[in-house]
């Protein structure tokens, strides 16, 4: 498998920021359509942007094995997205009414996305997130909320950005430090912005829709997965691939998530700081805490089945 | 065991179209009925969707379930946004009061009070309108479309080999998923886990969610080493592949597509 500079990526990533921006600063002058108000069309706006940036990262590192899809992949994709469809479906508090603790409802499926992304490459993570999530909302006939099965793609490509380098301890410590500024930085906006309301948080028998101030724990969640996965760093010392599929499953959280959050200023006219602390903390904090507890309870269980069947 | 959705024969109008046609307008039909709130337009395209489904020959007795919670659902969100107003504030900028209500007690000197208005209530009516009609064609899909057609339904739209089995496999593995959850929180009720009674921190309570989730999880990794086997032996993907059904447009077909680009383009441009 050839290796796959950091350099590359992050250029990647930075050229997909500079083609959102455009879009932003010049599309309005072009198409009147792309003003803010044009919620749906943004909406699909923001689809080509999402999948702009798979493509990109694609490009750069297309030599690398990782990108090959065979039988085997064919197969785990369609088992990743109908794994993620149903669990959403069955976790999202319409048909088990799932605890929450501190405004953090319990929705596990995200370890689902970041599973298969680590386990079978990049690819099969995209489509299981991307794919999963819309069936998932599908079948729970939430609508169709085209930016954010994207978002959940690129939370389980980038989980499974991790093949496309060949020295991943280090990979994994520039992906621990990006994730540390990112939840510093969010983390720093909440403090700045401690009464706005958590937007995903949804408490019928008490009367709150969305419409709670956001709670110390949801404010911090961010932080509290980041230092989760440090533990799991620290712990797993000898482990390295469990230890960089936990860590890149939070970097791909933090991107996937924040791309739908930040979206949502244009689609839903957010301030930046309501995408910020309403929506992208309470949503990626939990997942992180997910992640980090479930991700490698799967991979354990996925290890075993590798030793038992030889494959 | 693959389980199938609940799909059979029905001789109905949305079975009268050629799958690929059908996933054409109804991503058009979707597609438009996110562009809108005018619940002017909003009730044309609720009338498409109620023709579709009194067409459909799905019984009650067979989709009662998915109604119910469907019906849950988009009265509890309308209801929702009526009350808060919340997700409006992009269609509509001013408001007028028809009346406020107000709570009979006081919390700690505040009485609650909730202001009527005429956007809030007409928001309220055409997410309603909106979500439905999204829905009840949505639910269709699993009982109307022949499983047998979900691969070559999406090659035909233009997806890879690859991609297109891809999405077969998908439509094919969730009914089967849930059958497998199903059978797992049983046996684990059996050994005394309750789901509905998760206690303790919120890790405690994600770390015993494991016993749900990685038993199905690993299950379907293990089970899926027969269908890869299956595949590799009847050699796919060394070519491009051929489809043991062929489906071919007819003149409806043509007229069914034409229509939902009409739609979208009429309603949504």
């Amino acid at each position: 498998m050839n290796g796959t500079r950091p350099l590359s990526v992050v250029l990647s990533l930075a050229a997909v920021l500079v083609v959102f921006l455009l879009v932003v600063w010049i599309g309005p002058s072009f198409n009147e359509s792309l003003q803010l108000d044009e919620t749906a069309l943004i909406r699909f706006v923001f689809v080509g942007v999402g999948l702009l940036a798979v493509f990109v990262v694609y490009w750069f590192t297309r030599d690398n094995a990782a990108w090959e899809v065979g039988t085997r992949e064919v197969v785990y994709m369609a088992i990743g997205a109908a794994l993620y469809a149903v669990f959403s479906y069955l976790f999202n508090g319409t048909v088990f009414v799932v605890p929450s603790v501190s405004q953090v409802a319990l929705r596990p499926a995200i370890a689902i996305p970041m599973f298969f992304g680590y386990a079978f490459g990049p690819v099969v993570g995209f489509f299981s997130g991307a794919v999963g999530n819309m069936f998932g909302d599908a079948l729970t006939g939430f609508g169709l909320y085209p930016q954010w099965s994207v978002a959940n793609g690129l939370v389980g490509m980038i989980s499974g950005m991790i093949a496309l380098y060949v020295d991943k301890k280090r990979a994994m410590d520039a992906v621990l430090y990006i994730s540390a500024a990112l939840a510093a930085v969010t983390t720093l906006i909440w403090i700045l912005n401690p009464t706005l309301e958590n937007l995903m948080f949804f408490d019928v028998d008490a009367g709150i829709f969305g419409d709670a101030a956001i709670s110390t724990f949801a404010g911090l969640s961010a932080v509290v997965g980041f230092v989760l996965v440090v533990l799991i760093r620290l712990i797993f010392r000898e482990n390295i691939d469990l230890a960089a599929a936990v860590t890149w499953a939070m970097l791909g959280n933090f991107i996937g998530i924040g791309f739908a959050s930040i979206s949502d200023i244009w689609v839903n006219g957010y301030s930046p700081s309501v995408a910020i602390v309403g929506e992208f903390l309470p949503a990626a904090g939990p997942n992180m805490i997910f992640a980090a507890i479930l991700v490698p309870i799967l991979i354990g269980a996925y290890n075993a089945l590798q030793r038992q069947i030889g494959r | 065991m693959l389980v199938t959705w609940r799909y059979r024969d029905r001789k109905s109008l949305i079975q009268s179209f050629d799958p690929s046609a059908w996933i054409i307008f109804y991503t058009c039909f979707i597609v438009a009925t996110i562009f809108f709130w005018d619940i002017r337009y909003l009730s044309f395209l609720l009338i498409i969707a109620l023709v579709v489904v009194f067409t459909s020959k799905v019984t009650w007795g067979e989709s009662r379930r998915a109604w119910l919670f469907i019906g849950g659902f988009v009265v509890f969100f309308a209801v929702l946004t009526f009350l808060t107003g919340r997700g409006g504030m992009e269609v509509y900028e001013e408001e007028h009061v028809i009346t406020t209500l107000r709570a009979p007690f006081t919390l700690f000197g505040w009485r609650p009070a909730l202001d009527i208005t005429l956007e809030r209530a007409m928001f309220g009516l055409s997410q309603m309108v909106r979500v439905f009609s999204m829905a009840s064609v949505t639910i269709l899909i699993p009982y109307t479309l022949n499983p047998a057609h979900y691969g070559i339904s999406f090659r035909r739209l233009g997806l890879p080999d690859k991609i297109a089995y891809a999405m077969d496999l998908t439509m094919r593995f969730i009914p089967t998923f849930g059958r497998d959850f199903q059978l797992t929180m049983d046996a684990q009720r059996a050994r005394g886990y309750e789901i509905e009674k998760l206690s303790g921190g919120l890790f405690s309570q994600v770390r015993k969610l494991a016993p749900l989730i990685v038993p199905v999880t690993i299950h379907a990794i293990a089970g899926s080493e027969d269908i890869i086997d299956a595949m590799d032996l009847r050699g796919f993907g060394i070519g491009p592949r051929t489809w043991l059904t062929e489906l071919k447009f007819k003149r409806r077909d043509y007229a069914l597509t034409v229509f939902g680009g009409v739609l979208l383009n009429a309603l949504g441009g």
